[in-house]
């Protein structure tokens, strides 16, 4: 059985690579029965398309952000600053996890299958300009493109900079241009793989926990033999589970990349000035969001997020 | 699977040399791949439908309609009469006015339609007068009309960047080295053919004559030289993006055309407006369709096997060069260049890569080879545009236009493939 | 031509110049408000992008419909320029509709299905939460009137011939 899995990195980076081993493993497990086939940099379509697409069954796998279109709950899996350390995000999207349980359910809903939780990098800012003061919460003037989610245009704006809704297409050389200044709502890796040569500053804001789940159409779920369902969902498991070992440590190696390839300066911020950025966005986004994605249903889940915390 | 690819690729010719409307020719491609090769067509639609929503595609009605009002309400008038007041008395000055005027005219427009379309008119008729065969004439005026798709903002660079996920500012900077060079090598034939002609010269005029008459034609064309400027200044000065700048062209363009030139009435404004979304229209279902083929290819991998087989036969650079170039030519022999770079580009790109061209080489390659479609026969839709404007028989324009193609064009088109820097070095100045 | 025919032709004419002319400069304005926020005001619109594309995708599908009724779709007319007698190129054109229609009507049943799964979906846009119900539904609406117009293309061609006239 072969299965085609799409993801939004392109070849050879960190994500491809362990996906490869991923691959090969299920194939050494299966006895060859699964094979399973990358289809690197969003080959397939953006996410949302793919998301959308292997609801239906015409695409088999991907391992990417969940696209909140047709479900806006889905929100929740990018909700900023909920996590403060990688102890708390291995809590909340790790299995058993509140966030991961309900993003089990919404994907269920979907006709989809969450096979296991890849937990990218804390969020950060990119810019390619100077902020002389990146710990500063005030308004700083400066624009910065933001991605079509509205938690994100309003955490933009909450941490003092204007967002500016570019469409990814146009991003790059809108930074590069300077019609905008820099980049939110992704972190060191994601700004290393598409922002790099415009990349001066990063400021480690830990905006949001980048989660991505490694998803399967559950008509090609079905499709496999008992055994082999069994088989892909262990490899999976463990394959999330050697991920939250090394995540951190690739987080700091991205942001060290940064500066060592690209002699972009990353600013120092204190464990005060990220809870302080954590306490305004809280009060500010988190109403908004919470309205949108029903205040009942979210803040049960901000609760349930809250007591696992203590 | 490559040999079903291969088959959609040959129903694809076939209906569109039975005439097929494009999209049509696309679906029947889709439906080879769906029924014979068993490719699902489950969520295609979907993935297709969120391709046309990018707004980067909104920038092709946008600059094509602002080539239109231009060359409606006469701007692209006043252009041609101030570049006509510094080289017009030269002798074959008013040929080299041609060439020079469509590169301004394409510095607004995005088409290559824009330039014919907007001179043709004026320019055959007085070169006519002055002693040029009115066939040379529309050739010459039709050839550089092509010009509209080399300098920036170009709708099959557009296409290009989207369609390989390449920077569209990149892109339009990599056509305008290979675009600047034919314009003057068309120039220079020109010149060099002038000699032949029995052409009547105005008497050269003196430094202040010439000064003066560039002054006065300079102040009326002044309104519409601004329109490149905030064109291309607001792209690469970082105040807008493509798109937002081909809707500022339009916004400009309206009340410059209706007040200032005056060109510009109701009916011809709502004319424009419904040629300008009925040809993107016409092109979006044909994108949608042929983004949906190609996303078939690349669900079954064919582009990779393209590029084994190929390299099965040879990997030498400049054997595959050569043969992708004739292969571009003779595409643009029967398919117009939006078609033509949906179909290649995706396609070819991966063995681009591997033989060490890049994506913005390639978009060079691609643009020069593509717009020089328009031209060459049997599917010369810009050439037979000009022989429309032109009022000449088109068996009449396709010798002097051939004459032109090859001895200024082939060679940029040659040169842009083995001399990397004319389509690279701008670029690397942007930072690309 | 009746001289019904003629002002029925005239008046769809118009109104097909007026509402393309419309929804384009609908789509420049926005995008014009957009360049004048972000760059002059210094406050950008959230959610104007999304809402844009509502115009943007019924833009290219009524000028898609707009080409069908004029018969201006591209073609690459390469058999056409060797074949000179009329009857031929009427020939020619009859059997380019009939290929478009069984084509067409394929193309129709997946845009019905799409349709169906858009309706089932029901997406949202990302800020606003407008519900792409409204565009998505374009693509069938526009596929529907692509082919009947393709059809009385057809039937007027297969007349003509009949007839021994040039359509
Ligand atoms: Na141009
Ligand atoms: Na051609």
């Amino acid at each position: 059985e072969t299965l085609k899995m799409s993801h939004v990195r392109p070849q050879d980076t960190t994500i491809d690579v362990e996906l490869r081993t991923f691959a090969a493993s299920v194939a050494e497990a299966t006895g060859g029965e699964i094979d399973i086939q990358l289809f690197p940099a969003s080959a397939l379509g953006d996410y949302t398309a793919v998301q959308e697409r292997i609801s239906v069954g015409a695409l088999d796998m991907a391992t990417q952000p969940a696209a909140a279109a047709a479900d806006r709950r889905m929100q929740i899996s990018s909700f900023p600053y909920l996590a403060a350390t990688w102890a708390q995000a291995q809590t909340i999207y790790g299995p058993g996890g509140a966030v991961r349980e309900v993003m089990n359910g919404l994907y269920a809903e979907q006709d989809i299958t969450v096979l296991a939780a890849y937990p990218v990098y804390f969020g950060g800012i990119a810019l390619n300009v100077e902020n002389p003061n990146p710990a500063s919460t005030e308004p700083n003037g400066i624009k910065v493109r933001v991605p079509g989610i509205k938690a994100f245009q309003l955490l933009g704006e909450a941490l003092g900079y204007i967002p500016s809704p570019i469409p990814f297409s146009e991003a790059f050389t809108a930074v590069q241009t300077g019609v905008v200044d820099g980049v939110i709502g992704s972190g060191a890796e994601g700004y290393y793989a598409s922002f790099r040569d415009v990349t001066t500053t990063y400021v480690p804001a830990n905006t949001h926990f980048e989660v991505w789940y490694m998803i399967i159409s559950n008509e090609s779920f079905a499709a496999l033999s008992d055994e082999d369902q069994a088989t892909l969902k262990e490899e999976a498991a463990s394959f999330e589970a050697t991920r939250w070992t090394v995540a951190e440590d690739d987080q700091a190696r991205n942001e060290q990349r940064l500066i060592d390839d690209l002699g972009a300066t990353v600013a120092e911020l204190s464990e005060d000035d990220l809870a302080a950025m954590a306490s305004k966005v809280r009060a500010e986004v988190w109403p908004v969001v919470l309205e949108d994605v029903g205040v009942d249903w979210g803040q049960a889940i901000l609760d349930q997020v809250a007591a696992a915390a203590k | 699977m490559i040999e079903i690819a291969l088959l959609a690729i040959a129903i694809l010719v076939i209906t569109l040399t039975l005439g097929v409307p494009l999209p049509y020719c696309f679906g029947a491609a889709l439906m080879v791949m769906y029924f014979i090769g068993d490719v699902t067509m489950k969520g295609m639609m979907l993935w297709g439908v969120q391709q046309l929503g990018n707004p980067i595609l909104l920038a092709i009605p946008l600059f094509v309609l602002a080539g239109t009002i231009m060359a409606e309400s006469g701007i692209a008038a006043s252009l041609l009469r101030f570049v006509n007041a510094f080289v017009g008395h030269i002798r074959g000055g008013l040929g080299v006015v041609a060439a020079v005027s469509c590169a301004v005219i394409g510095a607004i427009s995005g088409s290559g339609l824009t330039g014919i379309a907007a001179i043709g008119p004026i320019l055959i008729p007085e070169m006519e007068k002055r002693g040029y065969p009115r066939e040379y004439a529309t050739a010459l005026i039709a050839n550089s009309s092509i010009l509209g798709l080399l300098i920036p903002p170009s709708v099959t660079m557009i296409v290009y960047g989207w369609v390989t996920d390449t920077s569209i500012l990149a892109c339009f900077l990599a056509t305008l080295g290979p675009g600047l060079l034919i314009m003057f090598s068309f120039s220079v034939m020109n010149l060099w053919m002038s000699r032949k002609f029995n052409l009547i010269l105005d008497d050269k005029p003196t430094f202040s004559e010439l000064s003066s008459e560039v002054a006065k034609r300079g102040v009326h064309a002044f309104p519409a030289l601004l329109m490149p400027i905030i064109i291309l200044g607001g792209i690469y000065g970082g105040i807008m993006t493509p798109t937002e700048a081909a809707a500022v062209a339009v916004i400009y363009s309206v009340p410059v055309g209706f007040l200032i030139y005056k060109g510009l009435r109701l009916s011809n404004f709502f004319e424009a407006g419904k040629e300008a979304a009925t040809a993107v229209g016409a092109i979006m279902f044909m994108i949608l369709f042929s983004m949906i083929l190609s996303q078939m290819f690349v669900y079954e991998s064919i582009p990779q096997q393209i590029v084994s087989s190929i390299f099965a036969i040879t990997e030498n650079k400049i054997v595959l060069l050569i043969f992708i170039n004739i292969l571009l030519f003779l595409v643009g022999m029967v398919v117009n260049d939006i078609t033509a770079i949906i179909l290649i580009a995706p396609l070819l790109l991966p063995l681009m890569t591997a033989i060490g061209i890049t994506p913005v080489q390639f978009a060079a390659i691609m643009g020069v080879n593509t717009a020089m479609g328009g031209v060459t026969p049997p599917y010369a839709s810009i050439l037979y545009l000009g022989a429309r404007i032109g009022k000449v028989k088109v068996t009449k324009v396709i010798p002097p236009a051939m004459f032109l193609i090859v001895t200024g064009y082939v060679p940029v088109v040659f040169l842009t493939s083995f001399w990397p820097d004319l389509s690279l070095f701008l670029p690397r100045l942007f930072g690309y | 031509m009746t001289s019904t025919e003629i002002h029925v032709g005239g008046t769809m004419d118009r109104f097909a110049a007026i509402l393309l002319t419309s929804l384009i400069c609908f789509v420049a304005l926005g995008q014009f408000f957009q360049v004048i926020t972000r760059y002059v005001l210094q406050i950008p619109v959230m959610g104007l992008e999304e809402t844009m594309l509502y115009p943007t995708i019924w833009l290219y599908i009524f000028g898609a419909i707009n080409a069908s009724r004029e018969n201006s779709h591209i073609r690459a007319n390469v058999l056409e320029i060797f074949i000179s007698s009329e009857r031929a190129h009427t020939i020619l054109a009859i059997v380019g509709e009939v290929i478009s229609l069984i084509v067409g009507l394929w193309i129709l049943s997946w845009a019905w299905d799409y349709t169906q799964y858009a309706w089932r979906v029901w997406r949202e846009s990302p800020t606003l939460y407008i519900p792409t119900f409204y565009s998505d539904v374009a693509l069938v609406v526009g596929v529907t009137l692509m082919m009947a117009y393709t059809a009385w293309h057809l039937v007027k061609h297969i007349l003509s011939l009949k007839n021994g006239t040039v359509a």
